[in-house]
C-alpha cells in the first residue's frame, strides 16, 4: 500500500459547486458496499491528514451535478473512543450532505449515531441497509413512520443486490437537517421509543449463519474451524498464485518479452555498461529473467511475474476473510496466546496485513492503544512476518525442496515470533488492554466492494513495489560496478562465512534487503546455495531489518527511541538465530 | 438457580446463560465503549461462549455478538434470569 502525503481532501480544487457527500455509519453495516455501488471505477484511497487512518473517495453524479463521495471510517458514536473515530468526527466538518448508513437488522444500536448526527443539523438521508437480511430475520420497519419521526428521508437499501440505491441517490436532493430534538441524557429513551413505534420483530429460528457464528467462537470447535479456514485460505493463495505464474505470468514473459530482450541484447552489443544495466548478465549466452539482474529483465520479472500473482492471490483471500466478518472471531480465538506476547487478540490483524506487505501492517498498528502493544507488535512484525513479495521469492528458491525447505524457514520465524513476544512482554513497561470488539454476523462478501478493495491494494503495490524494485536492481548494478560489494564482502567475510556459513557475496543481498526484500532474495539465486544456506539466508533476510518503506512508517509510529531499541533487537535476533540455525541444521545433517 | 434472580457479573456466567445488565464497575471511557456496542443497563445478554484459560467471552445483545476480555466482563454487573 502506498503512503500518501497527508493532504486534507479539499473542496476547492475542482470548483466550489462540487458537493461533498459523507457516508457515515457504524462499522460492519455494509458502508463500503454502498460506497462501491454509488461511485464509479475511479476510487482513491487517502490518508487523513496527520494520521494513518485511510478512507476511500469516489465520484457520483446526481442529475448532472458532480458529488464527491467520501467513505468515512466506521464509528459507533460522535463521542470518539479511538483515533479512527476521532477522524470520523473531524471529517464531519468537511461535508455538505451525510448519508447515514444504518443496519436495518440492528436498528437500535445504529440509531445512536443517527440521533447524534441529527443533533448537528446537517442535511442528511438515512439508508436502511441490509433490508433483505432484516426481512429474513423477521424484522419489519415502518419506513414512512421512521422518516417522519427523524425528519429526514429514509430509504431501504440492499447494497449487495443494488436494490434501493437509485432511490438513495435521488433522495439526496431531499436531504434535510431533521427536526428531532432531545436531551443527550435521554437519547437511549428516545431511541427506545422510536424503535418501539416503527419496528416489529417476529421470532425466527436461528439461521445457518448464526449457528456458524456460534461455532466459530466455540472454545473447542472454534480453533478446529480456524485451522481449516486458514488452511483453506493458504491453499487458495497457493493455487491462485501458482496458477497465475505458471499459466499467465511466465508464458507472457517468455513468449512476448524474451524476444524483445534478446533483440535489445544484440542491439546493445551483448555487453557493456548500458547492456548490463538494462539487460544484465547473460547466463550461458541467454537472457535469464531470474538471474540476469538487468532493470528490464529481472527488474520487471520480480515484481510482475514472481511477486504480483501471489500478492493478488493474498489480497483476494484476505479480502474474503475481512468482508465475511471472520477476522474479529479469529481475534477472539487467539486472544489468549496473544496476551502471552503482551498483545491482545485483534493484534492478529496487523500481523495478517503484514503478510501481504509490511507497510500497511505497520500503518495499522495505530489501532493498538498502548505504547507497549505498538512496540511489541511493530518489532514482531518487522522481524518475524515476511511480506508476500518475499514469501513468493522464497517459494521460488525453496520450491524444489518442498516441506524440507519451507518448514525450517517458516517454523523458525514462528518460533521467533512466540519467543521474542514472550521476552518483550516481560521487559516492556506498560499495559495491555483487553479485547472488546463487535462480532458482526457472517455475510457473503459483495464482489463489487471486494474487487474494488483488491484493486486499490494492487494499485498501492504497483506504485510502491515497481519503482523500489527497479531502483534496487539499479543499485545492485552500481554496487557491483564500483566494487562496493567486493569491498564489503571482504570486510564481513569472517562473520558471514563463519557464523552463517554463507558465501561472502551474500552480503550484497543483505545490503539490498534494506531497500527491497524480494530483490534481495532474488540475489541469492545466482549464488548456487545449498539447502542449509538457503534456509539460513531466508530467515536472516526476513528478520535482520525491515525494508526502507516499512522502516519509514515504523519510525513515524514508534519514534526514534523505540525504533532504535527495536532495530537493536532485530539485528541481534536475526544474526543470533541465523548462527544458531546454521549449527542446528548442520547437526541434523542438512547440507 | 431455581428460577430465582441473583446478582453476579458477566464473567461468572456459563455459556448459554441469559442475564440482564444492571451496571458497570469501571471508568467512563470503557463505559462509553460498552454503551456504543449496545451493552447498557436494562439490556438482556446471553453468553454464547467463553474461551479456555480466562480467555474472552462472547455475548449476544439484541441478537448481535460482542466479545470482551474476562476483566471487562467481570466488571459488568448482571441479574440472572432463572
Amino acid at each position: 500500500m502506498r503512503m500518501m502525503v497527508p493532504t486534507r481532501p479539499s473542496a476547492g480544487a475542482d470548483g466550489g459547486s462540487e458537493k461533498r457527500v459523507l457516508l457515515m455509519g457504524n462499522p460492519n453495516v455494509g458502508k463500503s458496499a454502498v460506497f462501491s455501488r454509488l461511485t464509479g471505477a475511479h476510487v482513491i484511497a487517502s490518508n487523513y491528514p496527520g494520521t494513518t487512518v485511510t478512507f476511500a473517495e469516489g465520484l457520483l453524479r446526481v442529475d448532472g451535478q458532480r458529488c464527491r463521495v467520501i467513505d468515512v471510517p466506521g464509528t459507533y458514536t460522535l463521542e470518539p473512543t479511538s483515533r479512527a473515530e476521532e477522524v470520523a468526527v473531524e471529517m464531519l466538518a468537511d461535508g455538505d450532505v451525510i448519508i447515514n448508513v444504518v443496519d436495518a437488522t440492528n436498528l437500535e444500536r445504529n440509531l445512536n449515531l443517527t440521533l447524534q448526527l441529527l443533533k448537528r443539523r446537517f442535511p442528511m438521508v438515512v439508508a436502511l441497509n441490509m433490508w433483505d437480511e432484516a426481512l429474513e430475520h423477521g424484522v419489519t420497519i415502518d419506513v414512512p413512520a421512521l422518516a417522519d419521526l427523524l425528519g429526514v428521508p429514509v430509504v431501504p437499501t440492499c447494497a449487495i443486490s443494488g436494490e434501493g440505491l437509485k432511490d438513495l441517490q435521488q433522495s439526496l436532493k431531499r436531504a434535510a437537517a431533521g427536526r428531532l430534538d432531545y436531551e443527550d441524557a435521554e437519547r437511549w429513551h428516545v431511541i427506545g421509543d422510536i424503535v418501539e413505534r416503527v419496528q416489529q420483530v417476529a421470532h425466527k429460528h436461528p439461521t445457518i449463519g448464526q449457528r456458524l457464528s456460534h461455532a466459530t467462537v466455540h472454545p473447542v470447535l472454534g480453533p478446529v474451524l480456524a485451522l481449516l479456514i486458514l488452511a483453506a485460505s493458504f491453499e487458495l493463495v497457493r493455487f491462485v498464485g501458482e496458477g497465475l505464474i505458471g499459466y499467465a505470468a511466465e508464458p507472457l514473459f517468455d513468449l512476448l518479452w524474451r524476444p524483445l530482450m534478446e533483440r535489445l541484447s544484440v542491439a546493445l552489443g551483448s555487453g557493456g555498461v548500458l547492456h548490463d544495466l538494462l539487460v544484465g548478465d547473460l547466463v550461458d549466452g541467454q537472457v535469464s529473467f531470474g538471474e540476469s539482474f538487468g532493470m528490464l529483465t529481472t527488474g520487471l520479472y520480480i515484481p510482475l511475474a514472481a511477486v504480483l500473482p501471489y500478492v493478488f492471490a493474498f489480497y483476494l483471500a484476505l479480502g474474503i476473510l475481512e468482508d465475511s466478518g471472520y477476522l474479529p472471531r479469529l481475534g477472539v480465538l487467539v486472544d489468549n496466546v496473544m496476551h502471552r506476547l503482551g498483545l491482545h487478540g485483534l493484534s492478529i490483524v496487523p500481523m495478517m496485513l503484514g503478510l501481504g506487505c509490511n507497510v500497511p501492517g505497520a500503518l495499522s498498528l495505530r489501532v493498538l492503544e498502548t505504547r507497549k502493544e505498538r512496540f511489541i507488535a511493530a518489532t514482531l512484525l518487522a522481524i518475524c512476518v515476511p511480506c508476500m513479495a518475499q514469501i513468493a521469492m522464497i517459494a521460488g528458491l525453496l520450491g524444489q525442496y518442498g516441506a524440507a525447505g519451507f518448514l525450517p524457514v517458516f517454523g523458525t520465524l514462528f518460533l521467533m515470533w512466540l519467543g521474542l513476544g514472550v521476552l518483550m512482554k516481560r521487559f516492556t513497561h506498560g499495559a495491555t488492554p483487553e479485547i472488546l470488539v463487535d462480532i458482526p454476523p457472517y455475510r457473503l462478501p459483495y464482489w463489487g466492494a471486494l474487487l474494488k478493495k483488491l484493486w486499490m491494494r494492487l494499485k498501492g503495490f504497483f506504485k510502491e513495489a515497481i519503482p523500489y524494485v527497479l531502483v534496487g536492481v539499479l543499485i545492485v548494478n552500481l554496487l557491483y560496478t564500483f566494487g562496493v560489494i567486493g569491498l564489503l564482502s571482504r570486510l564481513f567475510r569472517p562473520f558471514v562465512t563463519h557464523v552463517l556459513d554463507l558465501p561472502p557475496e551474500a552480503i550484497g543481498a543483505l545490503l539490498v534487503g534494506f531497500l527491497r526484500k524480494d530483490v534481495a532474495v532474488g540475489m541469492l539465486r545466482p549464488l548456487d546455495l545449498s539447502l542449509r544456506q538457503l534456509i539460513v539466508a531466508s530467515v536472516v533476510l526476513t528478520a535482520y531489518f525491515p525494508c526502507v518503506a516499512t522502516f519509514i512508517v515504523l519510525f513515524r509510529e514508534l519514534g526514534w527511541r523505540d525504533m532504535l531499541k527495536s532495530a537493536l533487537i532485530m539485528v541481534v535476533t536475526a544474526f543470533g538465530v541465523g548462527g544458531l540455525l546454521n549449527v542446528i541444521l548442520s547437526g541434523l545433517g542438512v547440507n | 438457580m431455581d428460577g430465582k434472580e441473583a446478582m453476579t457479573n458477566l464473567a461468572a456466567l456459563p455459556a448459554g446463560r441469559t442475564a440482564v445488565v444492571v451496571g458497570f464497575n469501571g471508568g467512563r471511557g470503557m463505559m462509553r465503549k460498552l454503551d456504543a456496542l449496545g451493552l447498557r443497563p436494562g439490556k438482556q445478554v446471553r453468553v454464547v461462549s467463553s474461551q479456555f484459560m480466562a480467555g474472552p467471552i462472547t455475548v449476544l445483545i439484541d441478537g448481535r455478538g460482542v466479545a470482551m476480555g474476562r476483566g471487562i466482563a467481570s466488571r459488568v454487573q448482571v441479574r440472572t434470569m432463572g
